[in-house]
């Protein structure tokens, strides 16, 4: 025997069938009048049901209903018109790829949503700890950037950003730091330029162009105006960057040291290279020795004292503007024309042939590997 | 006719038509609903404009993907705008209207609404119908929140055991038991209340101009 309440469900099932095959729910009072009255409890709350079912209390007015609806596609297409575009769009996008969304807001959480990275964002000096994270953060933001024209714009502003913090930096107190800051300057600059070598021509192109030639002429006013409170090392690096920045630096092209010994011991140092001004002092192993040379057929000769067990590691000049420039690449040879020296990077066969070494600065970048000519060409080759 | 779960993406992503179909599909639902609750048919349709600009506002931010989950979302909203309109008339003073009651604006002409409900009837009849509404709303009332859900998930939309489950978050057998003890309850208040469930509901029947 079934229970009560699943025999009240049999009969209404039942007539809910009934109801749905005729089309009209209001059938089904009129539909109990024909049936059996063999389980009168369950008749009786079936009857009582669809009386109340279809009381015409419960029935929503058409015109009413008709009314609403107009009223609420009104609602709806204000309401649609003050939503601003993004709000539609993200909903949107979170509806077509869920995962896309996952990725978004755990890279906004990690971007935005803890106080170091806010703290970070104020770092300036690269001495303090979270120096880097602002590095980092900033290398998202670049690379999370949808278009060149973004990335562009990013790397110029992070470039202003470096540039500005140098000024505190300038001085030996905070070489390292300076140096730092100076090779992401740098490296901002040059991401920045392939950004705006990626962007088709038209409006867009040309206002990051006029943007980056801009801070480049600031660049090269600032950092010239840093050279005279920097240590030789720095300079060397910022002379490098000044010359990224399409300023007019020195730059060696070849280097020949004759020593010899009797009757005084005396190294000869003839340099070929460019933009070499007059006056400009000789550096060896990046220290400046005082001593000043002379432009003899195309080559600039300095004449110093040379102690016997000395070793060049590295020949510079430091021009009289502050500029700077140094190699490693030292042609060896002795006072009867043969190449006998040693010059510490095992160039010790004598030859006029150059191995290229890199300045030890912040961006290395290898320099032309020309071969001191025997017998120099009294014109320098022209500035690239 | 669509699926329920297309219409709602598509209402979701604002699409007017979407909306007005579920809006007409699920009108008499919340309509009855509402209107087993309240005293008067005014008052029916001010909650359920409510209701549905309530859900004109939300659907954007609905997750429900079946029919069952947007019923009960709708009845969610439905409950609680008939329980804020009920806690607002507790803070109000009782005040007599000097505007024509609902029987009388039926009677004067002016409430076209009311007057397919009480077509052919003559004041005394109109006043004691409303009296015997207000019976059946008062024992509406004083069933759970659950079995009202039943039974206009059954016997208003028309949905099999299975789908109330769903809605309401039941087994079906709970379903089954819920309906029967509300119809239960229902027909003892109604006999509490000194009439005859059988004899109002075949005399409103007889009188309702709507079938």
């Amino acid at each position: 025997m079934k229970l009560l309440a699943e025999r009240l469900n049999d009969r209404l099932e039942q007539e809910r069938r009934r109801s749905l095959n005729d089309g009209e729910i209001s059938n089904l009072s009129i539909s109990l009048t024909h049936t059996p009255a063999s389980d009168p409890e369950v008749e009786e709350l079936v009857t009582m049901a669809n009386r109340w079912q279809a009381n015409p209390h419960l029935q929503a007015d058409p015109d009413f209903a008709l009314q609403l609806e107009r009223y609420l596609l009104v609602r709806h297409a204000a309401l649609r018109l003050k939503q601003p575009e993004s709000r539609r769009f993200f909903p949107r996008l979170w509806h077509i790829h869920p995962a896309l969304g996952v990725a978004l807001g755990f890279c906004l959480l990690l971007l935005l949503g803890t106080g170091m990275f806010v703290a970070a964002a104020q770092v300036s000096s690269p001495d303090n700890p979270l120096y880097a994270v602002k590095r980092w953060e900033q290398g998202v933001q670049v690379s999370f950037a949808h278009s060149p024209e973004s990335r562009a714009d990013l790397d110029l502003q992070f470039a202003r950003d470096r540039l500005s913090t140098l000024a505190s930096l300038a001085n030996p107190a905070h070489a390292e730091e300076y140096r730092q800051a100076l090779a992401d300057f740098a490296q901002h600059m040059s991401n920045a330029s392939n950004s705006i070598g990626a962007v088709p021509a038209g409006p867009d192109h040309d206002r990051l162009s006029s943007e980056l030639a801009t801070l480049k002429a600031t660049a090269r006013r600032t950092l010239r105006s840093y050279l005279s409170r920097l240590a030789l090392a720095e300079r060397l690096g910022t002379t490098d960057v000044l010359g990224q920045m399409g300023d007019t630096v020195p730059r060696l092209l070849g280097v020949e040291m004759v020593v010899s010994l009797h009757p005084n011991e005396q190294a000869t140092i003839s340099i070929a290279g460019v933009n070499i001004q007059p006056g400009a002092q000789l550096l060896v192993n990046e220290q400046a020795t005082g001593v000043h040379g002379s432009f003899q057929n195309g080559v600039y000769v300095f004449t110093t004292n040379w102690n016997g067990n000395q070793h060049a590691l590295s020949i510079g000049i430091l021009n009289p503007d502050g500029t700077a420039a140094q190699t490693t690449a030292i042609t060896m040879k002795s006072s009867n024309g043969n190449g006998n020296g040693d010059n510490g990077n095992g160039n010790t066969e004598g030859k006029p042939g150059l191995t290229p070494t890199p300045h030890p600065d912040p961006t290395p970048r290898p320099h032309p590997g020309p071969t001191l000519p025997p017998h120099p060409d009294p014109t320098p080759p022209p500035h690239p | 006719m669509r699926a329920i779960s297309h219409l709602l993406d598509q209402a979701r992503r604002g699409e007017a038509e979407a909306l007005s179909a579920l809006y007409r599909q699920f009108l008499p639902g919340v309509f009855g609903y509402i209107a087993a609750r309240v005293p008067d048919r005014a008052t029916s349709e001010d909650l359920t404009s409510e209701v549905f600009l309530k859900m004109v506002e939300g659907i954007g931010r609905l997750k429900a993907t079946d029919e069952a989950a947007f019923a009960a979302w709708l009845l969610q909203i439905a409950r609680i705008t008939v329980a804020a309109y009920y806690r607002k008339r507790e803070h109000l003073p009782t005040l007599v209207s000097l505007e024509p009651e609902g029987w009388e604006e039926a009677a004067l002409g002016n409430g076209e609404a009311l007057v397919h409900v009480y077509l052919g009837m003559d004041p005394a009849q109109i006043v004691e119908t409303q009296d015997e509404w207000h019976s059946v709303v008062n024992a509406i009332n004083a069933l759970t929140e659950e079995q009202r859900q039943v039974l206009v998930g059954r016997m208003i939309w028309g949905y099999d055991v299975a789908t109330v489950a769903r809605m309401i978050g039941k087994k079906a057998n709970a379903v089954k038991a819920l309906q029967f003890r509300a119809l239960q309850s229902l027909q003892r208040l109604l006999r509490q209340q000194g009439f005859s469930s059988e004899a109002f509901f075949s005399q409103t029947r007889h009188r309702g101009g709507k079938p």
